[in-house]
């Protein structure tokens, strides 16, 4: 036994020195060989697809934004942000193809088959955003919700039914399905929502005194405007979480526009209907009165196969296949001066502008664009409008030089793809994915990452490719694809 | 330049004694022009023994190209033509699949990446977005407040450029040809340094989530100068130098005059 042991335990080999090598420079020969010898790395294959992406920027206490760690930090050393400047990215779990915002919320929707199609975060006092039940009571609703929340909808199939496009107005929003018609929620005291307007019906508005509960003075604000508008009626808790369905229709909705107070369905003929508030004569049915159930529009539209409609404040503004454009509504910042001088105008009318056939139009609220087939944008209307700071109100269309877009002798191939409108701000998007905004800068909706004002367009930075743009009040929402 | 027939010595008048005459009697003085002998070469020596030659923008060694040099009171042009701040133009030449650490393609290796899946389609569109980023800069860095109506004046124009000190900023950028794993750049810049230029090939492979390093960096126009006005290693002597300064010369005059008012 203890010869094994002992034979086991053999001494440690010497420890053995090779030759040494010299130290100094390696030759070029090892040097390609180390080179050759490395390992090669693959970050992204052949078949890499570009991803889809989200970006938001502007007043964020309204939970606009999505970002809840924005209004009540999650964590003890971030501080509350009121503002985002510059673009940040919202992390979404679908691909999201189609957004609006509204003044203090949005709303994002994809083109799934899933059961949750819609998001909304933001304002919900008038449940604009559907009804969000509280956890804590469950007879009540969120005021406030500040991050993307699924928005039950009450579709007959949820499993194959695709909303295709959603909008967002003051207090309202309308949510278009391919086979299921148009769903509508929110306020309904002018008839917006295309459905029977109830006497003091009561949405969550609150007097002054929980003031306390809101975490800044913009709420409040926007608090009083409902307020006032709803004609003074104190109101009590319960909410009304009506989500209506319209259907009747003589084809099928294409496209649905939100104004301030009113809503306007494009249908597949060519025809556009019209409900809700009509003071200003934005329903365009020729009387000022409120509608509460859409009806067809007459005037210079009536048999014009009309392509897109554009709606934000309180005029509208309408794109026929042959490149002209009509408008109706508020005229008092010279939108429609060029036919009338009156500042209501409530039957649709032909803008007689010669600036070539118009592909598409936005309305803002005092100022309207419009893209021509050739990819040159014109402005009108009032406030800022692109051109410099002496440019303040114009009745007839001016257009942008195209050199602000990007366009040069080094690339002349730069045109504007699309165009959209905010309350007093505008965007473009170029060709190549670029994104250009300007206009008044409330509240950093911009996002350019300065709060002055815009007086011609200028490029925001966003890493991506912009594909769309909605924009709102004081907050804008963005789809971008990644580069690579 | 020594070799050139010198000025002609001065003159002066002096009054010389008359020759012949000698003798007695009055001397009479002729005014005659003689040449002045401190004039004289042997004397004064050569008449050219320094020449002051100033450089412009910097080159290094790893790049070539146009290098603008100013002699004597030129040297005072190339301040003026800096303050100028016009654009350079270079020509980029970069290899997709390697890192290295001075970011050219002689420095240590770093990483080795696959790169089959690039495209032009995606190489200008990064290159859109560097164009895009870099013009904000520019408008930025020139100091001109953006709500006056000049400012979108020259904004329209495209003249707003920074005219004071500024980081690198690049108004234009092209791929001229891509054939994997070599791509060509045409690049267009203000204040910047050749190992900048290779930075931004670097970082153009990092976005297109690859690598990228630089194998050549040639300037091809710097302000007025071009290649065509460049003299050649081979053309190094008196007669092609003068006869390209007298054909820069009215170039120069007009760019300045133009930007400096």
């Amino acid at each position: 036994m203890w010869g094994v042991l002992r034979g086991a335990r053999r001494p440690p080999p010497a420890l053995r020195r090779g030759l040494a090598k010299p130290a100094g420079p390696r030759s070029v020969r090892q040097l390609r060989e180390a080179e050759e010898a490395a390992p090669v790395f693959q970050y992204v294959g052949k078949a890499a697809k570009r991803k889809d992406r989200v970006f938001v920027w502007g007043f964020s206490y309204s939970g606009a934004l999505g970002v809840p760690s924005f209004v009540k930090p999650d964590v003890g050393w971030k501080k509350p942000r009121r503002i985002q400047p510059t673009p940040y990215r919202l992390e979404t779990e679908e691909k999201i193809s189609s957004a609006a915002c509204g003044y203090g919320f949005t709303l994002l929707s994809s083109n799934t088959t899933d059961i949750t199609k819609v998001w909304g975060m933001g304002l919900n006092k008038d449940s604009q955003l559907g009804f969000q039940r509280s956890r804590r009571d469950r007879t009540k609703g969120y005021e406030y919700v500040l991050e993307p929340s699924p928005i039950p909808l009450p579709l007959e199939k949820p499993q194959q039914t695709r909303v295709l496009q959603v909008s967002c107005g003051r207090a309202h929003s309308l949510i278009l399905t391919d086979s299921e018609g148009v769903f509508t929620m929110g306020n309904n005291s002018y008839g917006q929502c295309g459905r029977k307007v109830v006497e003091d019906e009561t949405y969550r508005v609150f007097v002054g005194h929980t003031k306390a509960h809101h975490t800044d003075l913009q709420s409040s604000e926007i608090l009083c405007v409902a307020f006032s508008l709803l004609g003074g009626c104190l109101v009590v808790s319960s909410e009304s979480h009506l989500i209506h369905q319209l259907k009747e229709f003589d084809s099928r909705v294409v496209q649905v526009v939100c104004g301030q107070d009113h809503s306007l369905f494009r249908t597949k003929k060519g025809a556009v209907y019209a409900c809700g508030w009509g003071a200003d004569g934005q329903t365009g049915l020729g009387h000022y009165n409120i509608t509460s159930v859409p009806t067809k529009l007459c005037g210079d539209i009536a048999g014009v196969n009309i392509i897109q409609v554009s709606s934000y404040g309180d005029c509208c503004l309408a794109v026929s296949d042959e490149g002209d454009v009509f408008g109706w509504g508020n005229s008092e910042y010279l939108q429609l001066a060029s036919v009338t001088e009156t500042t209501q105008v409530n039957v649709p009318r032909h803008l007689p502008f010669k600036i070539g056939k118009i592909k598409e139009a936005a309305c803002g609220g005092t100022g309207n664009i419009v893209l021509t087939e050739e990819g040159n944008v014109f402005v009108w209307g009032y406030g800022i409008l692109g051109k410099g700071p002496n440019l303040i109100e114009t009745a007839v269309p001016e257009m942008i030089p195209p050199s602000l877009f990007g366009r040069s002798d080094f690339n002349p191939d730069i045109r504007v793809a699309h165009v959209r409108c905010g309350l007093s701000q505008f965007a473009a998007l170029t060709n190549r994915g670029e994104l250009f905004v300007w206009g008044k800068n409330i509240r950093g909706c911009l996002g350019t990452g300065r709060m002055e004002d815009q007086y011609f367009p200028w490029r925001v930075t966003v890493p991506g490719e912009v594909v769309d743009v909605a924009c709102g009040v004081d907050h804008m929402v963005s789809m971008v694809k990644s580069f690579t | 330049l020594n070799a050139a027939p010198g000025r002609a010595p001065r003159q002066r008048a002096r009054f010389l004694p008359a020759p012949g005459g000698g003798g007695g009697g009055a001397t009479g003085l002729v005014a005659a022009r003689v040449p002045v002998l401190a004039d004289h070469p042997l004397v004064r020596g050569p008449r050219f023994r320094r020449l002051k030659i100033g450089a412009g923008h910097r080159l290094d060694v790893k790049a070539s190209g146009v290098f603008v040099l100013g002699i004597g009171h030129g040297n005072a042009l190339l301040t003026d033509l800096y303050n100028c701040h016009l654009t350079k133009v270079y020509t980029v030449g970069g290899l997709f699949g390697k890192a290295t650490d001075d970011f050219s393609d002689t420095g240590k290796l770093v990483e080795k990446t696959t790169f089959d899946h690039i495209t032009r389609e995606k190489l200008e569109r990064i290159l859109a977005v560097i164009q895009g980023t870099n013009h904000r800069a520019l408008l930025m860095h020139s100091n001109i407040d953006m709500r006056t109506q000049e400012a979108y004046e020259m904004a329209v124009k495209g003249l707003i450029r920074p005219m004071g000190k500024s980081p690198p900023i690049i108004t234009a950028i092209r791929c001229l040809q891509l054939t994997l794993p070599e791509f060509q750049l045409e690049v267009h810049c203000l204040h910047e340094t050749q190992q900048y230029l290779r930075k931004i090939v670097h970082e153009i492979g990092l976005e297109l989530k690859s690598s990228a390093v630089c194998t050549q960096v040639r300037r091809i126009r710097d302000g007025v100068f071009t290649l065509d006005d460049a003299l050649l290693r081979t053309q190094w002597n008196l007669q092609s130098i003068q006869n390209a300064i007298w054909d820069c010369q009215l170039k120069v005059k007009t760019e300045l005059e133009k930007t400096l008012g």
